[in-house]
């Protein structure tokens, strides 16, 4: 009698616990990645950054750049965002598929207020231009800039929150050749694992 | 007997999510001619099959010589379908080509709907591909 009730008791308990929360690996930003409703998960970044790679890849303004890859370098990506975001997260991604299409290649030694990314890569350049009287370094021929925008709304216990993740591709006469938008729509009652 | 048909409506309105399916209308003479490709299938899930039913392939270049593909889905049952689908890349030497650019996409489907998603090649180099299409969790 006891075996009876407790064995669908436990199969039950098995379904509805996922058979277990041991640590495992999963794919990062695969189907049971954890779905957070007020958060920027790991697949968001991945669908935005993929999203914009492709788009930029697809428009064909890379190859406007006759003769060689197209230079890059990263602008200022504003988050307005109730959250802290390294921007990394996006534009890392992007740069690889970038460099990865072989239309692109991204400045490590230009940066936003003349920060450099790699500031030993900019002496070592800085030291052969002199040494060697070369020509100063061709600037980039697109800067990359964006802002990610969060707006969520409330109706009795759901909620929902949609990200923008807006980007444009600047050139050197200061006009956005390309221009994208991502927006990822999450809605439910608390979080969860699964698309 | 009327309150039972009223609980039961409940529970298949819940169930179905409270989705209808879709009705749609287009122009019928197209102007733009699709270039389908053959394709061969491996169908394990038959529920998904169903609801998420690969009508055709079309392959176009971009401007810049990368391959686009576009698959057209078919949902043909009645009820409103969470999915997600991934592209992969193959070169020519048919060696996949690990990319950032070709994410797991969580997407969805109306009732009766017909859609369309597509996805560019993350280089040139790509020659093939392949669809994977998932239930959601």
């Amino acid at each position: 009698m006891k075996n009876i009730i407790i064995l669908p008791l436990a199969a039950a308990a098995a379904i509805f616990t996922g058979c277990g929360t041991n640590a495992h690996y999963v794919q990062t930003g695969g189907r049971e990645s954890i779905v957070s409703i007020g958060q920027i998960n790991d697949q968001d970044f991945i669908a935005a950054a993929g999203d914009a790679t492709s788009d930029l890849l697809a428009s064909g303004v890379l190859d406007t750049v006759k003769g060689r890859k197209a230079i890059l370098a990263m602008s200022r990506i504003v988050n307005d965002t109730s959250q802290q975001i390294n921007i990394d997260l996006l534009t890392k991604k992007i740069r690889v598929g970038l460099l990865n299409s072989g239309k692109a290649v991204t400045t490590t030694t230009f940066g936003l207020g003349g920060q450099a990314e790699d500031p030993l890569a900019k002496g070592i350049q800085q030291q052969q231009e002199f040494l060697n009287d070369q020509k100063a370094a061709p600037l980039p021929d697109f800067t990359l800039s964006g802002k990610i925008i969060q707006t969520s709304v409330k109706s009795g216990d759901t909620s929902q929150t949609t990200y923008s993740f807006q980007l444009s591709l600047t050139d050197q006469r200061g006009l956005a050749v390309w221009e994208g938008e991502k927006q990822i729509t999450k809605q439910g009652t608390r979080s969860s694992v699964g698309f | 007997m009327k309150t039972k048909l009223a609980a039961l409506s409940a529970i298949v309105l819940a169930v179905a999510g409270c989705h209808n399916p879709m009705n749609s209308v287009e122009n019928a003479q197209k102007s733009g001619q699709r270039s389908m490709v053959s394709d061969q299938r491996v169908v394990a899930d038959m529920g998904l099959n169903r609801s998420v039913s690969v009508v055709g392939l079309n392959t176009a270049m971009t401007p810049g010589g990368l391959l686009k593909v576009q698959a057209e889905l078919l949902n043909t049952t009645k009820s409103f379908h969470r999915f997600s689908y991934q592209f992969e890349w193959f070169d020519q030497d048919g060696m996949q080509i690990n990319n950032v650019v070709s994410p797991v996409v969580a997407d969805q489907i109306e009732g009766r709907e017909s859609k369309f998603i597509s996805a560019v090649a993350p280089s040139p180099a790509c020659k093939d591909f392949r669809l994977k299409l998932l239930e959601a969790h």
